[in-house]
């Protein structure tokens, strides 16, 4: 019996669900669960069976968690803080987030 | 001057132009045309030591595991090609100082020397990689330098990068079978392989790709609407790349490779026949022309095709004839176009019907012209003639029965006919035909002398081309030839003299009565040009690729994202009950669980569910907000402290800048657009339902991994920090940080970018935003909620004061989680998301919406931030790989490099932050009158 699992599933599935909403501010929340998720996932394959703060001199070693996958979620996290801001910048051009309508950006392609 | 200094030079030089074009404008043409004669000079050691019959080589390994050297090689061939990219380029920039407009000209002279390096890297290349890349270089530059001439020159630019580009295609086609064929990337050792007599066929194909690659770049019919199209490009350009350069690259391929391919007999008929088609071809098209300086663009068409038929002819005296006019042709031609831009500059106008009578006005420049088109012509005794002789009489020696080469020489001559009559039409159009009347003034020394030198050293060079026979006679050996063919002016009564001396009696005829001729022929022979049919083409592949893009248009995410979901579902999912009914899964790890993950699943659950049945966007971003707060918690439960700490800024950060987004948006998202949400909640339940099964199988089902027991047991050891996570951020794994932070900055930028280029009227339209109902304030009940929000300024007050203290505490203890990282949970990003919360912070207390520091200063800090980074990186070479972090010792205290990394993560962070701020934060939509307020808000 383990618990993160079934976080993580809830976490995709709530992302999935608004990635495929029309509308960028949905969409962007949906990676933001999704990449909670992801994220989890990763710790998830470090074993959470230990999960002693990976500093040396504080605690046992033995008991230490995994530190590559918490610098690969560190790093992650950080990605996710770009995409999201770039994503919500572009939700912000008109006045509305709809993905089905194209705004004007004043480039003369016929789309 | 060895060959690697030589492209060193030529490398600096487009660098050094860049603060030269500043200082010295248009000026900068001397010290360039200066450095030019030198390079040339530098080389006369080497040529020398060719001109011995040596040749000259060095490698130096560049991508060793892919057997790719940096291979040079100087042999007679190239050392005529490097002379000819050199002399004639340096003319060119004399030229240019007087020709072009006050001012910098940056662009030009970059692009000029840049054309240059490719040029001579082109010729000088041992390696067919080097060789394909230095080809493609040219193409650029080209183009670039067309494209820079004004807004007539884009579509020619875009033609002429379309047809080099199909040549570059092929090329890289034949480089890759070459290799693959010969098993060795050398250029030299490649051609003289014996696959090429063993595999007759695939000698054929790679003929073929290589021939088709020198139409291009040469000109050669059906390739060669680029030239004249690229004639927008300003006057200097036309003369070096259309003369010396660009067309000269696709001849030396041909040369280059005909040592491989002179006896397959594909290349032999289609060389010599497309050449002879397009000589004449485009001799009756210049013969046509209004436009002087379209007539010379033909004219070298015209021309490339006689040189690429003796190619193809490809016996030692037809290659002799090649290179001599190859020679022939930059001077003369490149000269002439210098020609034109001085007629054009004095006259103003290149156009014969408006051109006044100039050989009074101008009767040195009348000289050279005469000079230079006689060269064109062929006739004696300049060394146009001569190496047109030897086309012409090489023309004889074409492989198969006799009646080929009869039928080559005649249509050869039939062509030269054509090029008498247009030559006599730039002398008698520009200098001889016009009105009297108009006042024009003559030309310039300093733009006239540049323009006439190459003409002028046709003459002795043509009486005295016996001076030319060794490096010739070199060049001719480089491809193979073993007999040498000397050079003279005069052969006796030999049949191609024969054909010369019938070419200029019947052009000097038809130009007597060239009136009548000119009504005749100056209207268009054919329904449209070369470059209407390549903009068809290009209309047509574009609505085909319309097509294409409408079935996959990015207006709806979930065409994209659907299909790719469901397959990860269906293999993650069916994957995991095979894994799981075979049986042979290890047990769990006791004790995965604690008890405060099941109070943190519950509040997730909740938060995921309000966050996608909320309708009112505030709500839903609540409920992310406590999403990511439970995350946050989760994390630290993992034992993750600096990952938590991460989460919790970049929480925080999010929450803030979706609030500055949503102030511009509808209240609501008004869910009813979406057409089977019942098909979405089983997909997205499927999905999750399959990550949560595959992570419950393929986690926590082992011991202890290697590399966490050795970060654990040795990370401090090797590094002096206690955090490991921050040692394997910034030691162990500092590559995956510096990509992470190039992510970082590019996303700041691209904010920038994009929301730079988008017109204001798009970006916030005037009318009123839809969907947000509004009402007064007046109507308000409450009197404190009126007096609040009718002057909200007031109630940024407590704030102001609260952050006179908070500011610099947030100061203090983003510096403190700084320096502590090494150690304890801290580091760059999290001490930088502090800093940022602090200038949001600032921010948000500000009445005028202004940010902190200015948005120079923002992408300063990203840029600055990710060169920091790379910079620690290059330290790392001086003990031994990038990235290396190099310890010292500092009042007892190790310190490392990585610090210094550590300072370009933050800036990096802090720059993005401020970026998102600025460009999200700025004046709220104009608020009506009466100040009213959202509904929402009020009940």
């Amino acid at each position: 019996m383990t618990v993160l699992p079934i976080t993580v599933a809830i976490l995709v599935a709530g992302g999935t669900y608004l990635l495929c909403q029309p509308g960028l501010v949905r969409i962007v929340f949906g990676i933001t669960l999704l990449s909670h998720g992801a994220n989890l996932v990763l710790l998830a394959s470090g074993v959470s069976a230990w999960r002693g703060e990976p500093l040396t001199g504080t605690g046992d070693p033995s008991d230490a968690g995994d530190p590559l996958p918490m610098a690969f979620v560190l790093t992650a996290i950080v990605i996710t803080l770009a995409v999201t801001v770039f994503m919500l910048a572009l939700a912000r051009i008109g006045h509305d987030d709809d993905t089905p309508h194209m705004p004007d950006t004043g480039e003369n392609h016929r789309t | 001057m060895t060959l690697m200094w030589l492209l060193v030079a030529l490398a600096i030089v487009p660098v050094a132009v860049v603060p030269l074009t500043g200082a010295m404008g248009r000026r900068a043409g001397w010290p360039l045309a200066v450095a030019f004669l030198a390079l040339a000079a530098a080389m006369i050691p080497s040529a020398r030591e060719v001109l011995d019959g040596g040749e000259i080589t060095q490698t130096i390994a560049w991508l060793p595991a892919l057997d790719v050297n940096l291979a040079l090689r100087l042999d007679g061939l190239g050392l005529v090609f490097v002379m000819i990219a050199l002399i004639i380029g340096a003319a060119v920039f004399l030229y240019s100082v007087e020709y072009l407009d006050e001012g910098r000209q940056l662009g030009f002279y970059l692009w000029m020397t840049a054309f240059a390096f490719g040029m001579v890297g082109l010729v000088l290349a041992d390696d067919l990689i080097v060789l394909f890349a230095c080809w493609e270089i040219t193409s650029l530059a080209s183009f670039l330098l067309i494209a820079r001439s004004g807004s007539g020159a884009e579509s020619a630019s875009a033609r002429t990068l379309f047809m080099t580009f199909v040549g570059g295609l092929t090329l890289l086609i034949a480089v890759v079978l070459t290799i693959v064929a010969t098993g060795t990337t050398s250029v030299s050792q490649a051609l003289t392989s014996d696959v090429w007599s063993d595999r007759p066929a695939f000698a054929a194909v790679v003929a073929v790709l290589v021939a088709v690659a020198g139409f291009t770049k040469a000109a050669q019919f059906p390739f060669h609407p680029w030239l004249p199209d690229a004639m927008a490009a300003a006057t200097p350009v036309s003369a070096y790349l259309h003369a010396a350069a660009v067309v000269k690259a696709g001849i030396y391929l041909m040369l280059r490779f005909s040592e491989a391919f002179s006896d397959v007999l594909v290349w032999n008929v289609l060389l010599i026949s497309v050449g002879l088609f397009t000589a004449a071809m485009a001799a009756l098209f210049a013969f046509q022309q209004h436009d002087l300086k379209r007539l010379m663009a033909y004219s070298t068409v015209s021309q490339l095709g006689l040189i690429t038929a003796a190619i193809g002819v490809g016996t030692d005296k037809a290659l002799t004839a090649a290179v001599l006019h190859t020679i022939a042709h930059a001077l003369f031609k490149s000269g002439l176009f210098m020609m034109v831009g001085v007629i054009d500059h004095s006259a103003g106008t290149r156009d014969f019907r408006r051109l006044p009578e100039l050989r009074r006005v101008m009767p040195w420049s009348f000289a050279t012209v005469i000079l230079g088109t006689a060269g064109m012509a062929g006739i004696p005794p300049l060394l146009g003639f001569v190496g047109k002789e030897t086309i012409l009489g090489s023309m004889l020696e074409a492989p198969g029965p006799e009646w080929v080469g009869m039928l080559a020489l005649v249509a050869a001559a039939a062509g030269s006919v054509l090029t008498v009559a247009y030559s006599a039409k730039i002398v008698l159009g520009s200098f001889v035909d016009g009105e009297r009347a108009k006042v024009c003034h003559g030309p310039s020394a300093r733009l006239f002398l540049p323009a006439a030198a190459p003409i002028w050293a046709g003459l002795p060079l043509g009486l005295a081309v016996g001076v030319l026979d060794l490096p010739v006679e070199r060049a001719v050996q480089a491809m193979g030839g073993a007999e040498a063919y000397h050079l003279k002016l005069w052969h006796g009564l030999a049949p191609e003299l024969l054909a010369t001396v019938a070419a200029v009696a019947i052009g000097a005829a038809l130009m007597t009565q060239r009136r009548a001729l000119y009504r005749v022929i100056e209207r268009p022979l054919l329904p449209g040009t070369g470059a209407d049919a390549l903009e068809r083409t290009f209309a047509g592949a574009t609505e085909v690729g319309r097509r294409i893009a409408r079935s996959v248009a990015a207006d709806h995410p979930r065409r994209h994202v659907v299909p790719p979901l469901m397959v990860l579902t269906l293999l993650l999912g069916l994957g995991s009950i095979a894994i799981l009914t075979s049986g042979d899964v290890p047990a769990t790890q006791p004790d995965l669980w604690r008890p405060i993950d099941i109070g943190l699943l519950v509040l997730i659950a909740l938060g995921v569910a309000g966050t996608c049945l909320a309708d009112s966007r505030i709500a839903a971003t609540v409920s992310l907000g406590g999403v990511g707060i439970a995350v946050t918690v989760q994390l630290f439960a993992l034992g993750a402290p600096d990952v938590g700490l991460t989460q919790l800024m970049v929480e925080v950060l999010t929450v803030l800048v979706i609030m500055m987004v949503l102030r511009k948006l509808p209240s609501r998202f008004g869910s009813s657009r979406l057409r089977r949400p019942g098909a979405l909640v089983v997909l997205a339940g499927g999905v999750g339902l399959a990550a949560g099964l595959g992570t419950w199988l393929l986690t926590g089902r082992r011991e202890k991994s290697a590399p966490a027991d050795y970060y654990v047991s040795e990370g401090t050891t090797v590094t002096g920090g206690d955090n490991l996570v921050n040692v394997i951020l910034v030691e162990f794994r500092a590559l995956d940080t510096l990509g992470e932070l190039a992510v970082l900055g590019l996303a700041g930028v691209a904010i920038v970018a994009v929301l730079a280029t988008i017109p204001a009227r798009t970006l916030d339209p005037p009318d009123k935003p839809r969907n947000l109902p509004l009402r007064p304030v007046s109507t308000l009940a409450d009197p404190l909620a009126q007096a609040a929000l009718s002057d909200p300024q007031s109630n940024l007050r407590a704030m102001q004061l609260l952050l006179r203290v908070l500011v610099p505490v947030l100061g203090v203890l983003s510096a403190a989680i700084f320096w502590r990282g090494h150690n304890e949970p801290g580091g760059g990003f999290i001490a930088a998301l502090v800093g940022s919360a602090a200038v949001a912070l600032v921010f948000l207390s500000r009445s005028d919406h202004r940010t902190v520091g200015s948005p120079r200063v923002h992408l300063a800090l990203i840029g600055g931030g990710v060169l920091t980074a790379l910079a620690t990186g290059l330290l790392g070479f001086a003990d031994s790989s990038f990235l290396q972090p190099l310890y010292g010792y500092v009042a007892g205290t190790k310190l490392s490099t990585s610090l210094l990394f550590d300072v370009g993560v933050y800036a990096a962070v802090l720059g993005l932050v401020l970026v998102a701020i600025d460009r999200l934060g700025g004046a709220p939509p104009e608020v009506p009158a009466e100040h009213p307020v959202d509904q929402e808000g009020a009940t």
